[in-house]
């Protein structure tokens, strides 16, 4: 890999373009809500349909049998438990309609909150069916969970699939979570695609709403590979269509505070790459030891033809590792994603508010705000080393007519409270409220200027888990 | 976020309605055969059900029933077998076995109505072919079996034959 023809260091006078405008980037497919709500009626839609599937499968003296009530409440379990893991799936493929409304941020945290109904929705159809049967056959109930795993089609391999399931879901519990690193837990849990895919065929095969109704059978193996195919287009074949399209490669790493790197690539066309200021991508250095993981890290700059800059805080295995990173290491990326950008206002003004590494989702967009904007930022941190990139914000901020405050020291001292925001945004009525930094602080704040009168729609955030 | 949950909701009513309105549309009331539980029987789908007899004796009164008086048709108990319970109709001309059908069956779940469904043709044949019950049974449906000839021999001993 040849050297680039102009240093980085100096190619990137990010936060002083003035004059003369960059070539115009291409414009950013502005975010839909309608798409998400559309989205959200057909989620709806098909868990009303499936559910329904189950009553149409049924007769009342069926019910009635010896274990009636068991066997439909299995079948019941079972459908709604497996649509829900459907959409689990969908809520992590990344279709950039939605994830453009709702923010990747957004749709991890209905994904986070959804996680707990299908696997035990499935846990209680296992434990159902095998009842209902039992109760049919007069026979006990280990006996009856033999029969089922040896002399039903499918019926073993979906069960070793909840296995893996459950395990997934135990691992994901937030105690058992906080001790594995992020590498181990990312990678245990693709495994929830095999354990889908196994537990597929059992489904069509044995579904009363299955058998002997091709039309419902053709209908749920659409909407399976549709998934399957969403997947694979977007989190798969669009990441490396960007990738061998953009040539990503390591030109610099330049230290930015204790702890903080800042990562510039260099790469071909980035100035068809559609961002948006306070997007984040996915990165996946092609290293030896981690060219199987990819992070989200936020651009800390929009990109400048041929760089484009990211700047991460060592705090865990990966961030840590990338102060080593050499030039010329391939990069490919997936993104950018995020609703956290100057499309989702909705007031006449903003207010930025970052702590600590946050900053670099706010640095990008501050350089997305118009001019006359008048943004106010603040920026909190506990030392004034921590303050990174303070220097590129202060610029920003005064090239756009704003206000920075610099909040540095303990949480007493110089935390954001009711007081000292009232007195440092008096107009926060008029300003919508972007937050960025670690979960505990940004929930902090939404819940602080909600209490302030902010609704819903006019607060931005995006939260680092660490 | 509040919104969100009643597009979901609105989503889910309109999806339940919809599939219970297109099944009410496309599935007409299913047949009912006599000791058959409604929504559940199934015909045999090896054969029609057979009208019953041409002869003096109905299915329904096999006391009078005798070896050698035309032909005549009778359904055994319902029997419970593993997974369910069936009842069989065997129809007699003079002494010979001339069909079975099963009029009734009702299965825990699919699967095994599945099962029952591929046996009940290979159990036909075996009692068409012994002219009797004593059958061996289809291996792999041995419950549906035992219970196919346990509800024909009952059949068989209301019109006192054999």
């Amino acid at each position: 890999m040849s050297a680039p023809a102009v240093r980085p260091g100096q190619a990137l006078p990010v936060g002083r373009r003035r004059g003369r405008r960059a070539p115009a980037r291409p414009r950013v497919p502005v975010p839909r809500p309608a798409a998400a709500r559309i989205a959200l009626l057909a989620a709806g839609a098909g868990l009303g349909a499936a559910t329904a599937l189950t009553f149409t499968a049924e007769t009342a003296s069926q019910l009635r049998t010896p274990g009636g009530p068991a066997t439909f409440a299995g079948s019941l379990t079972g459908m709604t438990g497996t649509y829900l893991a459907l959409m689990m799936v969908l809520l992590v493929s990344r279709i950039p309609v939605i994830e453009r409304v709702l923010g990747q941020d957004g749709l991890l945290r209905w994904h986070r909150r959804l996680a707990p109904w299908p696997i035990s929705l499935l846990v209680a159809h296992a434990v159902f069916i095998t009842v209902g049967y039992a109760q049919a056959a007069r026979s006990g109930l280990w006996h009856e969970a033999g029969v089922l795993l040896t002399r039903y089609p499918y019926v073993l391999i979906a069960t070793i699939g909840l296995g893996i399931m459950c395990l997934i879901g135990v691992i994901s519990i937030r105690a058992i979570r906080g001790r594995l690193s992020r590498e181990t837990w990312w990678l245990v849990h693709l495994y929830m695609y095999l354990a889908l895919a196994l537990s597929f065929a059992h489904v069509i095969v044995l579904g009363p709403s299955f058998v002997g109704h091709p039309l419902t059978r053709a209908v749920w193996s659409l909407a399976w590979a549709g998934t399957a195919g969403l997947v694979l287009a977007y989190r798969f074949g669009l990441p490396v269509v960007r990738s061998l399209r953009h040539r990503l490669v390591v030109a610099e790493v330049r230290p930015e505070g204790p702890g903080v790197v800042s990562v510039i690539c260099s790469g071909r066309r980035l100035d068809e790459l559609p961002v948006a200021g306070g997007q984040f991508m996915l990165w996946r250095f092609l290293t030896r030891g981690s060219w199987w993981q990819a992070h989200p890290y936020s651009l800390s700059a929009l990109p400048q033809p041929p760089y484009l800059r990211l700047t991460v805080k060592a705090v865990g295995g990966h961030s840590a590792s990338l102060a080593s990173l050499r030039p010329g290491t391939p990069v490919m990326v997936e993104g950018p994603y995020g609703a956290f950008t100057r499309h989702a206002q909705v007031r006449p003004g903003a207010v930025l508010v970052a702590a600590g590494i946050g900053v670099t989702a706010l640095r990008s967009l501050l350089e997305d705000l118009p001019r006359k904007s008048a943004p106010v930022v603040l920026l909190r941190a506990s030392r004034p080393a921590d303050l990174v990139l303070g220097q590129e914000v202060s610029d920003l901020v005064r090239h756009r007519r704003g206000q920075l405050h610099t909040l540095v020291g303990d949480r007493e001292q110089a935390g954001i409270d009711e007081r000292s925001l009232r007195q440092l945004v008096p107009d926060l009525r008029r300003r919508d409220v972007y937050v960025c930094g670690p979960e505990g602080f940004v929930a902090g704040i939404v819940d602080l200027v909600k209490r302030l009168g902010v609704p819903d729609e006019a607060i931005h955030h995006e939260a680092f888990a660490l | 976020m509040k919104r969100a949950a009643w597009y979901l909701a609105a989503g889910a009513v309109a999806g339940f309605a919809g599939v219970l309105g297109l099944h009410g549309r496309t599935a007409p009331a299913e047949p009912r055969a006599a000791g058959g539980a409604p929504g559940r029987t199934q015909p045999s789908p090896s054969a029609p059900s057979s009208p019953s007899g041409t002869g003096p004796a109905a299915g329904s009164s096999p006391g009078r029933a005798t070896a050698g008086g035309g032909t005549h048709s009778v359904t055994g108990a319902l029997e419970q077998f593993g997974y369910g319970e069936l009842a069989v109709r065997v129809t007699v001309t003079g002494s010979r076995i001339t069909n079975v059908t099963v009029p009734a069956i009702q299965t825990a779940e699919p699967f095994s109505r599945q099962l029952s469904e591929q046996a009940i043709p290979l159990l036909r044949s075996q009692v068409l072919t012994a002219d009797s019950a004593s059958i061996n049974g289809v291996s792999g449906a041995t419950f549906t079996s035992e219970a196919y000839a346990t509800s024909l021999q009952a059949a068989l001993d209301k019109l006192h034959l054999k």
